[in-house]
């Protein structure tokens, strides 16, 4: 760990949030926008690892705040799947573009 | 930790939380072992005896000093036990709704599922409020986030409950990493999680440079909390998902979820950013950005209100009624006045009621129907003249009428956007402009209900629950209205101005 300096490991995180939050607004499949929002989730513990580590007041806080992230994560995802499932099941479409049956 | 440290725990404070827990774990186990043929509405009065058990053991908590258990993440203040009253009795309202629901496709294998989804969202809700830290707070809002992802898709073979609750989560989700982010930069900057441990490392910063890292955190938290109090920039969810998902779900949306939502960014914003010195160091960080918050409570109004003009959907004109009610919250939120918790509480008390009293009437009037056209209520007063006459009282609170609940809140928000210095005219005036646009559309309403032909004639059945709640809510409306000082009072006495919020 020593080489490398915190402001790295930050702005990796930060790439990978604007990516995730890129993907998340213009993908056209459901899958890829999950995903991406994965993206999101997973900058934000590499976030709280590295100022877990490395931070100013480094203290094992911010892994437990990461494990808790991931769990939770998870379980977003699976609903998210699950609801995805059942939408698919009655159009027969995963595309974002064809979900347009409520709008003004 | 051994027996003896976890038994010395005050956990009689988390009473009202073991009571929520434990019913949804035993309705849980009952709703899959039951058979086939059990009526499931039993599950639900079960679940609406467990809240009011709930509220008796608050209530008996309420005279207890400020009190915290588990290293302080879980504490009892008197903000935690007002704002928890609240979703109590928003939650056993909906519960009663819940059981009366009945869609046009039927609900029979998935009804069980509702009471404790409700009771897991509630749970949730209530762990927020009176969590002092940001795991728990964080753990509190995705446990709310995710039984509400599921009971908007509850009708499982309804195509736009379907759409709504795909559309719910795809949001949902991407406020919360923006929100978790914000939170990870207050994490690295002042190395713990502890809300009372961080406002007193951040009081010490004096370093400019970290000053921008947590106007950025403060901005990433605000965007994504936006999301749970509908407010812009994360409003565009809820005219969809109020529309698509089921009656007694948008309700609880609009009601329990949005007051959990404020609960969280005052506990966040409150309790961190108003100990951040900036500039000289005289004043906080979130009066230096109430602008910031009054330029999104304005848009949040103007928004709201304008677009329910044109909307012909009932479930939708009230997404957006709800959007401009968090508006007229965030107007009290940025004044920051001494009296805001106050004025906030009992708008949000009065919105409990004027607003699940009229989604009882609008779940009686179109479950029936396939859609939720605003013609449905034509004709009301020919049919139900009671009906029409209380849907009336609910109507002109939310719209801010004397004598109603509505008035006194929007009057307390507006006099105390007036009361610091600087005043904010601005917000206030935008306040009134935007309250008059919306009596357009509520007193729309109001014409098909009393002027115009009803397209049938046949008589309403009115089910036991749904009749409970429109008396109760009519009543509390006008009582509120007419003698606001009973929760004034109330607040006064059991609360003492929320001193102990900070300590």
């Amino acid at each position: 760990m020593s080489g490398v300096p915190v402001s790295a490991y930050l702005a990796l995180a930060l790439i990978l949030f604007c990516i995730g939050l890129y993907g998340a607004l213009t993908k056209k499949n459901t899958i890829i926008v999950l995903i991406s929002i994965e993206l999101m989730l997973n900058a934000v513990n590499i976030n709280l690892i590295t100022f877990s580590k490395l931070g100013m007041a480094p203290a094992i806080t911010g892994q437990i705040f990461a494990i808790f992230v991931i769990a939770v994560a998870a379980a977003e995802v699976a609903v998210g799947i699950a609801i995805l499932l059942s939408l698919y099941r009655n159009r027969k479409t995963v595309n974002i573009d064809d979900m347009n049956q409520l709008k003004n | 930790m051994d027996l003896e440290t976890l038994l010395s725990y005050e956990w009689s404070l988390m009473g009202p939380e073991f009571i929520i827990v434990i019913a949804s774990v035993i309705l849980t186990l009952l709703d899959l072992f039951l058979p086939k043929k059990f009526n499931r509405r039993m599950l639900g009065w079960f679940a609406f005896v467990a809240v009011l058990a709930a509220i008796v053991s608050l209530l008996g908590l309420l005279d207890n000093q400020v009190g915290s258990i588990l290293h302080d993440t879980f504490r009892l203040d008197s903000f935690a036990k007002a704002f928890k009253l609240l979703l109590l009795v928003g939650s056993a309202l909906v519960l009663l709704l819940a059981i009366d629901y009945e869609p046009k496709e039927g609900l029979t294998e998935y009804r069980g599922e509702f009471f404790y989804l409700f009771l897991t969202g509630l749970l949730g809700a209530m762990i927020m409020s009176s969590s002092g830290d940001l795991i728990t707070l964080f753990v509190g809002l995705e446990l709310l986030s995710i039984s509400s992802y599921i009971l908007a898709g509850l009708r499982k073979k309804n195509l736009k409950s379907n759409e709504s609750a795909m559309k719910y989560v795809i949001n949902g989700s991407i406020s919360t990493a923006i929100t978790l982010f914000g939170m990870s930069y207050l994490y690295g900057i002042t190395g713990s999680t502890n809300l009372n441990e961080m406002s007193g490392m951040l009081r010490t910063l004096t370093d400019p440079q970290y000053t921008y890292l947590l106007g950025l955190a403060f901005f990433m938290i605000f965007v994504g909390l936006a999301f749970k109090l509908a407010s812009v920039p994360f409003h565009m969810w809820a005219p969809d998902v109020y529309e698509g998902a089921p009656t007694p779900v948008t309700a609880f949306l609009s009601v329990v979820s949005k007051i959990a939502g404020f609960v969280i960014l005052i506990r966040i914003m409150v309790s961190i950013f108003s100990s951040i010195p900036v500039g000289d160091g005289t004043i906080p960080m979130l009066f230096d950005l109430q602008d910031f918050i009054g330029f999104l409570a304005a848009v949040t109004m103007i928004l709201g209100n304008v677009v329910a003009l044109r909307q012909r959907n009932i479930k939708r004109l009230f997404a957006y009624s709800s959007i401009a009610h968090a508006g007229y919250i965030l107007v009290a939120f940025t004044a920051m006045s001494y009296v805001m918790f106050d004025s906030i509480w009992f708008y949000m008390l009065a919105y409990v009621f004027m607003n699940l009293g009229a989604f009882a009437i609008i779940q009686l009037i179109t479950e029936k129907e396939g859609s939720e056209d605003i013609g449905h209520f034509a004709g009301l007063y020919r049919r139900s003249p009671i009906l029409a006459v209380t849907m009336a009282v609910f109507i002109l609170s939310l719209a801010g009428i004397p004598g109603t609940a509505g008035f006194i809140g929007k009057l307390n928000i507006f006099l105390g956007a007036l009361m610091v210095s600087p005043s904010h005219y601005v917000l206030a005036s935008i306040m009134i402009a935007t309250t008059v646009v919306s009596y357009f559309y509520y007193f729309g309403i109001m014409t098909q209900m009393f002027f115009r032909p009803a397209a049938e004639e046949t008589k309403l059945k009115l089910p036991a629950g749904t009749n409970a709640v429109i008396i109760i809510c009519a009543v509390a409306t006008i009582l509120l209205g007419v003698m606001p000082q009973l929760a004034f009072d109330f607040l006064q006495t059991n609360f003492n101005q929320f001193m102990d919020f900070m300590g």
